[in-house]
């Protein structure tokens, strides 16, 4: 029997070509090493790229104890963030090849946690698994049960990219799939609810990136320099099923950030029709949604006239809006079903990875309608 | 506009801090920290407490969170009673 979907398979298989520059610091000879091509796995860690980066630079090295990390445009790389999310993160226009930076030595320790090779980059694997777990059903205890030799084999099939190996084991993990899909499509719901073992808690690591507003080309965007630009936020996505609709990915993030929902909120078919019916004093935030169902962009919402100022008077004067989502390199359609995306574009340690850009303007805006 | 701020950035969490092992009981072992807090203020902290450099230092006597996460998540996610229980140890607890 086939184990695992395409989609998987193509995220398993997944890989930024990197090209690794030895910083100058750290250079001892003349001419200067080239810089070493190597491909980082996606569901990969940059600490476990070392054995293969190690001999290219080895022989250049100034004296010293190695205490390896890696940089991009000034900014010290997080190891136990997954490499392609690194990268969807902090390309925003996405370069290949990705040219990063490693130094061998002056461990900025102030903003890394401390690494000591693939034992480090393990533990944080398993300890994420468990987190994920623990999010799923309430425990870890099947991970914790873990024998150590498949805790083991788990972590090299990780390593080696190994799909299969991963697969077989970490069933025994019962941390399930999510079987929303099946339910919807069916339409004959009940069974397969029941049928399926997830709680419907679906652990998520969202990364949120301001980029300004108005940034016409993503070239544009300027690099990050500091992590605190980056709000990262470790939370569950708990997908509600409602008979004969799919729980999407449109509702998985606004129940993250509500608060860039909140223009589009009427855009949403049922929402206007309950809000008529309801005749609610709330009239007029449905207007906007009418001229421009489907569209989240607020110019739509500053286009309708007078409304801008009475619209939220007291919720933000700011505009926000998400510019781009990413998950495994992908900007996925808005209407996938979540489940969809769960189960087939996750993280081997069982957390959904979501890179968001928004453009958030913290000056006050006026409607400039005329 | 900054004053809109949810009531939730400002919130407390209580730790509840438990010795594993042979590791030094605390004489107060429930601390309140911001929830907007990172996890590794409460790890510096127990090792300012402790004057050790090596500790393992858990939640729910199950996993330990990196020390990039935020508080207010790690109780959100794994915290009951009102409270996220942190062990420690001198030596590694669960693997």
């Amino acid at each position: 029997m086939e184990i695992g979907t395409q989609a998987q398979k193509l995220v398993w298989e997944g890989a930024i070509p990197l090209q690794i520059h030895l910083h100058q610091s750290e250079v001892t000879t003349l001419p200067p090493p080239p810089p070493a091509l190597v491909l980082g796995p996606r569901i990969g860690y940059l600490p476990l790229l070392v054995p293969l980066i190690k001999p290219h630079f080895n022989s250049t090295l100034p004296p010293g104890t190695d205490t390896i990390w890696f940089e991009y445009n000034g900014l010290p790389l997080k190891w136990n963030t997954p490499t392609g999310v690194l990268f969807d993160l902090l390309c925003a226009e996405p370069e290949r090849p990705w040219n990063l930076t490693v130094h061998f030595r002056g461990y900025p320790g102030d903003i890394l946690c401390p690494c000591d090779g693939e034992d480090s980059v393990k533990w944080n694997f398993i300890n994420s698994l468990k987190e994920a777990a623990y999010i799923i059903n309430g425990n870890c205890k099947n991970i914790m049960n873990m024998s150590q030799s498949d805790q083991l084999e788990l972590w090299h099939c990780v390593v080696k990219g190994n799909m299969e190996g991963y697969l077989r084991i970490s069933s025994k993990c019962k941390l399930g799939t999510v079987g929303e899909e099946r339910t919807a499509k069916s339409g004959s719901g009940e069974a397969d609810i029941s049928g399926s073992s997830r709680t419907g808690r679906i652990p998520v690591r969202l990364y949120v990136r301001n980029i300004g507003e108005d940034v016409d080309d993503l070239e544009d965007v300027t690099t990050i320099d500091s992590w605190d630009k980056v709000s990262y936020i470790n939370h569950p996505v708990e997908i509600h099923r409602e008979e004969g609709k799919y729980f999407t990915l449109r509702d998985a993030v606004k129940s993250l950030l509500p608060d860039f929902f909140m223009d589009d909120e009427p855009s949403i078919d049922e929402q206007i029709s309950s809000i008529e019916l309801e005749g609610v004093c709330r009239g007029d935030e449905v207007d906007p949604g009418c001229a421009g169902v489907e569209n989240v962009s607020s110019p739509m919402t500053e286009g309708i006239e007078g409304s801008s100022e009475k619209q939220k008077p007291d919720s933000h004067s700011r505009k926000a809006k998400i510019r781009l989502i990413r998950i495994q390199g992908i900007e996925p359609r808005w209407d996938v079903p979540f489940s969809w995306i769960v189960n087939n574009l996750m993280n081997p340690e069982h957390y959904l990875h979501i890179c968001i850009f928004v453009e958030v303007s913290t000056t006050n805006q006026q409607a400039e309608a005329r | 506009m900054a004053a809109a701020e949810s009531p939730t950035s400002v919130r407390k969490v209580v730790v509840h801090l438990r010795a594993t092992g042979d590791a030094p009981i605390l004489k107060q072992a429930k601390f309140k920290i911001a929830g907007t807090e990172k996890f590794s203020k409460v790890i510096d902290f127990l090792r300012r407490q402790l004057h050790r450099d090596t500790l393992f230092v858990y939640v729910n006597s199950a996993f330990s969170p990196n020390p990039d996460e935020l508080v207010n998540d790690l109780y959100n996610n794994f915290g009951f009673d009102g409270k996220l229980v942190v062990n420690y140890a001198c030596s590694m607890a669960w693997g």
